[in-house]
């Protein structure tokens, strides 16, 4: 068998084997075991233990459940709700404000949560019996939570930036930087639709009738200031290259933890055990896909299939711009079924080489890769982000969250097109603060 | 088998203390380096090192609570579309592959483990700790993950779990976790 036979038969295993619901970090292990077993014999057994730890003691890997220790202890705080409250008595008396703070507050809590249904679960809780009470049709409230959750794996920092980083070999740093502008691109679109949207069909721009006093629209900021200073504080030290993303990470997560404690009394061990037990879940679940998606690479060169496909692409000469759309069709369906991280793991090995070798910035193509992961969080099957919020708001049935989130998608689908006319939102802020890439 | 079953499952859930109580200590010691090396100007020798081991002590140890837990994320789409019965014998399938993956996977890092301890290998950093050290969690967690993974199959043979924890009238995809995607 040739290597690239090889590969196609190793990619129909692969889907038929995660098919069957097996996790997806030992469905992986086992292909890549079992290959390698096929074809080199049971003695090449004798490195997949050494394989498998040394794909896990990289310091950098480090980064990962200390994010997610600082996201699981914002999101086990009420300090999504105090988000949302401090932006809506801000903007609530201009047209669209309501709109504006919601998305707004996805934004914020989803940088700072790195997780896009807890985002969901956090701002919606508040913000969509707020919208519909005021007249924002139900597609629209509902849309727009899903779609502002999913902000969290593009706004840095982001564990899915930092997979791709170590799964790409490239500066987990610059990879955030990277992703501010687009982030905030994102964000803008989806204000301007829902705004245009509520706008055409007549509801949900009124002013509310509170007024709030200069006082009240203070008042919050104690509780919200020191959250928002400690994104800023990581992306400086990052950008700085002052410290490692895993020491900034540690940081960032013991100041969380601190500030949930003082601020909202989370002191209890029972709260604090549930804060820990959530991050011990997760990060469990990414690292083994992680050392799982160590082995299946080092499966898919030492049986030349990585390498093979990246010269077969390279001698099919196609357009870059073709070669661009299959990618992302390729990764837009890949997210439909598997969560971000799975899909930058299994395929960043194989679609690098290929994307540098046409000439695009691995930092730009990362950008773009993030979104189309986001529209896998808001397309079913699984598409968490729409359970999330049906269960919110349970009388909101699930076509209709669908529906509202449809927009949405193509927004996204926009903003890639809008990246790859203009790859300066993705590559000028990281050039002027960092230097050109290397 | 009630009581391998339990005991099994209560060890589960001690390695999910234990991966919680590593991941506090990481945080913890990642905090004491950045004070010592940007703050007091110290060198740090062995804080990098043990905050690695540490994460990875638990991911290995804290895996089998999480299998426990039913947090490995999974493609849980055709489950959901097969009656009771193909959704037990596609349970059953993958319950076996899995269990076959972290056999292989426990019996190769136990071998790798002996090896280090045999020809007391070291790290190659300064601290320069014996190898065996950062290794055992590699048999111990995928060992005792293997026995989870026993405890799953026989709980699901013995109809004390519905295959893959769907309840037979459920039909909205509800136990999905928000952990599940980043």
């Amino acid at each position: 068998m040739s290597p690239l036979e090889i590969g196609a038969l190793l990619g129909i295993v692969t889907v038929l084997l995660l098919a069957t619901g097996i996790p997806i970090a030992f469905g992986l292990g086992l292909v890549a075991i079992g290959f390698l077993v096929a074809f080199e014999g049971f003695d090449s057994l004798s490195i997949l233990g050494e394989t498998f730890f040394s794909g896990l003691a990289e310091f950098s890997l480090v980064s990962i459940p200390m994010f997610i220790v600082m996201g699981a202890a914002v999101a086990a705080s009420p300090a999504g709700r105090d988000l949302y409250e401090a932006l809506d008595r801000w903007l609530n008396r201009v047209p669209g404000g309501l709109i504006m703070s919601n998305l707004g507050a996805c934004s914020i809590f989803a940088a700072l949560s790195g997780s896009s249904p807890a985002t969901c679960a956090a701002i919606g809780k508040m913000g969509i019996p707020e919208m519909r009470k005021r007249g924002v049709p139900d597609q629209l409230a509902t849309g727009a939570i899903a779609a502002g959750g999913t902000l969290g794996i593009l706004i840095p920092p982001s564990v899915t930036m930092i997979v791709y980083g170590i799964a790409t070999e490239t500066s987990i740093g610059r990879l955030f930087i990277a992703g501010i502008l687009p982030g905030l691109m994102l964000t803008g679109l989806f204000m301007a639709w829902s705004i245009f949207y509520a706008w055409r069909s007549g509801h949900g721009l009124e002013n509310a009738k509170r007024r709030y006093s200069l006082r009240e629209k203070l008042e919050l900021a104690p509780k919200v200031v020191p959250f928002l200073l400690i994104i800023v504080g990581i992306l400086y030290v990052l950008y700085g290259g002052v410290a490692t993303p895993s020491e900034a990470a540690g940081v960032g997560a013991m100041f969380c933890l601190l500030l949930v404690i003082v601020i909202y009394r989370m002191w209890r061990p029972r709260q604090i055990w549930a804060v820990f037990s959530t991050s011990t879940r997760e990060s469990v679940m990414i690292m083994m896909i992680i050392a799982a998606s160590e082995l299946l690479s080092y499966t898919l060169s030492s049986l030349f299939v990585t390498q093979s496909i990246a010269e077969w692409i390279a001698a099919l000469g196609l357009n870059p711009w073709a070669l661009m759309g299959v990618i992302n069709l390729f990764l837009l369906v890949a997210g439909f079924f598997l969560p971000p991280v799975a899909v930058i793991l299994m395929t960043a090995p194989i679609i690098l080489p290929i994307i540098t070798q046409a000439g695009f910035d691995p930092y730009w193509f990362a950008v773009v890769l993030t979104i189309n992961m986001e529209i896998g969080l808001i397309t079913p099957p699984v598409g968490l982000n729409l359970y999330v919020i049906n269960s919110i708001v349970p009388d909101v049935k699930l076509p209709t969250v669908l529906l509202g989130a449809l927009p949405f998608m193509l927004l996204m689908v926009l903003g890639i097109v809008i990246l790859c006319i203009f790859p300066g939102i993705a590559t000028w802020l990281p050039e002027l603060l960092m230097g050109p890439a290397l | 088998m009630d009581l391998f079953v339990r005991l099994v499952q209560g060890l589960s859930r001690l390695t999910g203390v234990l991966a919680a109580l590593l991941l506090a200590a990481a945080c913890i010691i990642v905090c004491q380096m950045v004070v010592m090396r940007y703050i007091l100007n110290a060198s740090t020798i062995w804080q990098t090192e043990f905050v690695t081991y540490a994460v990875v002590a638990a991911t290995l140890i804290g895996s089998p609570y999480v299998l426990l837990t039913r947090g490995h994320v999974n493609v849980d789409l055709l489950p959901h579309y097969l009656g009771p019965r193909g959704r037990f014998l596609l349970a059953f399938l993958a319950a076996l592959l899995g269990l076959t993956f972290c056999a292989a996977l426990g019996w190769a890092g136990w071998n790798y483990f002996i090896e280090a301890w045999r020809e007391n290998w070291t790290t190659d950093t300064v601290w320069a700790i014996p190898l065996w050290i950062p290794l055992l969690p590699l048999p111990l967690g995928i060992g005792l993950l293997t026995l989870q993974y026993l405890v799953e199959i026989l709980c699901l043979l013995s109809g004390r779990e519905p295959p893959f924890g769907i309840a037979p009238e459920e039909q909205a995809p509800e136990k999905q976790t928000p952990e599940k995607q980043i």
